[in-house]
């Protein structure tokens, strides 16, 4: 095994995997049932880490700034959804409309926060962390929290999506939205739950991406945003599990290719495999290749 | 004029003419193919790498400070040219990934990841174009022909007869049944299919058109300014130029002229003589916030732009009017208005 693939690598791989599974299943959960591209996303990481890192500043446990950041995000991105976003669905924004209207949002919001607090980097203080050796990979306490935390929300997503009916009524609106409200969904309240959890998700990615990095600035969340978008396309946008294997493939893939060639392309190797996966499977691996087609919708 | 205030309004002029012309092939992707070019900057990018290493020396001149590919030393119009066939090469690749019949955000969203890892490349194979420090030192084209004091005159001359060159290629193919065709497509896709007309490929052919024209522009710009680096195409200069089509008028060559005007050149202008005030970058970071709200604003209240688009009328033919009781005219919608989007 070693002689094939550094196990070392495998475990930045897991971490990094952990850290884009929150972030691209919260993602493709919104667009999913939305059908917003939202690529303000990037910059809600940035601004959930940013509140988080208020609360680390003022003392606050780690516990306390990853609950902030969620917190933040989900009000945040429910509000921009009640305020922005649905208003100029509403007035009759079409497709490409609504994408120029959220990466406005992101502008904005990145430069506020680079107006605001500048060209600079932030760090978390957390107490020097001993640093676990399993099978050959190495963890830090904070990652092994990161792999815990992305396994649990995982799980509850899942049991949510698929044992309650609060889920049920999620995967019938993303389905067939006319439908599910003449089925007695009340849509709009699903909408809203839908980007809540969405934003939540992206506020524990901020902060957790940010803790990994161990510095951040404004730009630090848009700069994911690539490799989220690529690992919600590479399993299939819309699809939750689909995007948690995406994130693992390309979480995996970039760390072990940056164990063989200059790190700095690792990223390139991710956009790579999304690439030749849209050119076999247009809609991702798990995704359905007719939901993606075009139409006037 | 001064030295310094020729200086700065042969600049303006050459920038103008460099964001009409990507302002012009922009709109001839968003607002009359409507193909949502994320990657747009890449091809203009592309355009300037490729005129500076056909116009700098070789690689090893200069002391070898940079490193780069080609190096050629090729006289003038030669670079540009090459230029715009090289990003129409790319733009070929690119649209065969992405232009296949995909959801228009999906195309949108392909287009971004393949931006990203353009930049990607660029900044980190290091022999390609010099990675993130960039090329510099490009020699200015036709220098010898007149002094050092008319020469920016003389560029701005170029930049104009380029203009006006590419305008007639632009014009010729929005007036033309290609034009309507293209329009037809990106009113209704499955209609324009179902009366047979091939999307996929004629979409495919104005990609490859306007992202040469994005290339020449890029030539243009690198050939006056002399550098070029990866921080210049961050992905979301590309939102500078879709908001000045927006602004200007989306599916109009005179309305994003107007927008070219307005948006990168009097916008980032008029912001030049705001005193700075606050941290560093204040002004740059606010400058991004207002150019952020401007294309949403325009999307609510005026989404057809300043000059919107012409309604084209057609007269039907009097042939087809002779024994029928249809009065000469038919009442004519634009397409948009057909599809119940304005008012």
């Amino acid at each position: 095994m070693t002689a094939v693939v550094p196990v070392y690598s495998l475990g930045f791989g897991l971490v990094t995997a952990s850290i884009l599974a929150l972030a691209a299943v919260g993602f493709t959960l919104q667009f999913g049932v939305t059908n917003i591209l939202n690529l303000a996303f990037g910059d809600l990481m940035t601004a959930s880490a940013l509140v988080g890192y208020g609360v680390n500043v003022i003392g606050g446990t780690l516990a306390e700034s990853l609950l902030a950041g969620a917190v933040f995000g989900a009000i945040a991105s429910a509000l921009l959804n009640r305020y922005v976003y649905t208003p100029f669905v509403r007035h009759g924004t079409k497709l490409f409309g609504m994408v120029i209207v959220t990466l406005s949002t992101g502008i904005v919001i990145q430069n506020f926060i680079l107006g605001w607090f500048g060209a600079n980097f932030f760090s978390y203080k957390v107490a020097q962390t001993k640093t676990y050796h399993v099978v050959g990979m190495y963890f830090t306490s904070i990652q092994f929290m990161i792999m815990g935390l992305a396994i649990a929300v995982m799980i509850v997503v899942q049991l949510l999506l698929t044992q309650t009916r609060l889920g049920k009524a999620m995967r019938a609106t993303a389905a067939n939205p006319a439908l599910a409200q003449i089925s007695g969904i009340a849509t709009d309240r699903v909408i809203d739950v839908a980007w809540l959890m969405s934003g939540a998700l992206c506020g524990l990615a901020g902060v957790v991406l940010v803790l990994n990095t161990t510095s951040f600035q404004s730009t630090t969340g848009n700069d994911f945003l690539v490799v989220i978008i690529a690992a919600a396309m590479l399993g299939g946008v819309g699809r939750p599990l689909g995007a948690l294997v995406g994130a693992v493939i390309l979480g995996i893939a970039t760390e072990v290719s940056a164990a063989y060639m200059s790190p700095s392309y690792k990223e390139v190797i991710a956009f790579v495999v999304l690439v030749i996966v849209l050119l076999v499977r247009p809609g991702g691996l798990f995704g359905n290749a007719d939901a993606v087609r075009s139409s006037n919708a | 004029m001064s030295q310094s205030m020729v200086y700065y309004v042969t600049t303006i002029l050459v920038y103008l003419g460099v964001d009409i012309l990507a302002c012009w092939s922009f709109n001839l992707q968003y607002g009359v193919a409507g193909i949502l070019n994320f990657a747009f900057i890449m091809f203009q990018a592309v355009g300037a790498y490729t005129a500076a290493v056909l116009t700098l020396g070789p690689s090893s001149g200069n002391g070898g400070f940079q490193h780069y590919i080609l190096g050629w030393t090729l006289p003038f119009p030669i670079p540009i040219l090459v230029a715009g066939v090289v990003a129409a090469a790319l733009a070929y690749v690119v649209g065969l990934i992405a232009l296949r019949r995909l959801r228009a955000d999906y195309q949108a969203m392909v287009m971004l990841v393949i931006s990203v890892i353009a930049t990607l490349v660029v900044t980190n194979e290091l022999g390609l174009f010099n990675g993130p420090a960039g090329l510099a030192l490009i020699p200015e084209p036709l220098s010898s022909l007149v002094s050092s004091g008319g020469y920016p005159w003389l560029y701005v001359g170029v930049t104009a007869a380029i203009c006006v060159i590419v305008y007639l290629f632009v014009h010729r193919v929005t007036s033309s049944p290609l034009g309507r065709t293209l329009r037809a497509t990106r009113d209704n896709q499955d209609a324009a299919q179902a009366l047979g007309k091939d999307v996929v490929k004629l979409r495919l052919f104005i990609f490859v058109f306007s992202n040469a024209i994005a290339g020449i522009s890029g030539a243009l710009l690198v050939e006056f300014i002399g550098a070029w680096s990866p921080g210049s195409w961050l992905y979301v200069e590309t939102f500078v130029i879709l908001t000045a089509v927006i602004v200007g008028g989306t599916g109009n060559n005179a309305g994003v002229i107007m927008g070219a005007l307005l948006v990168p050149i009097a916008f980032n202008e008029a912001t030049r003589f705001i005193p700075p005030f606050g941290r560093p970058g204040l002004v740059d970071a606010m400058q991004w916030v207002v150019i952020g709200i401007l294309a949403p604003i325009f999307l609510w209240f005026w989404p057809r732009g300043i000059i919107p688009e012409r309604r084209r009328r057609f007269k039907v033919p009097a042939i087809l009017l002779v024994g029928s009781d249809q009065s000469p005219t038919r009442p004519e919608m634009t397409t948009a208005e057909a599809k119940g989007e304005v008012d």
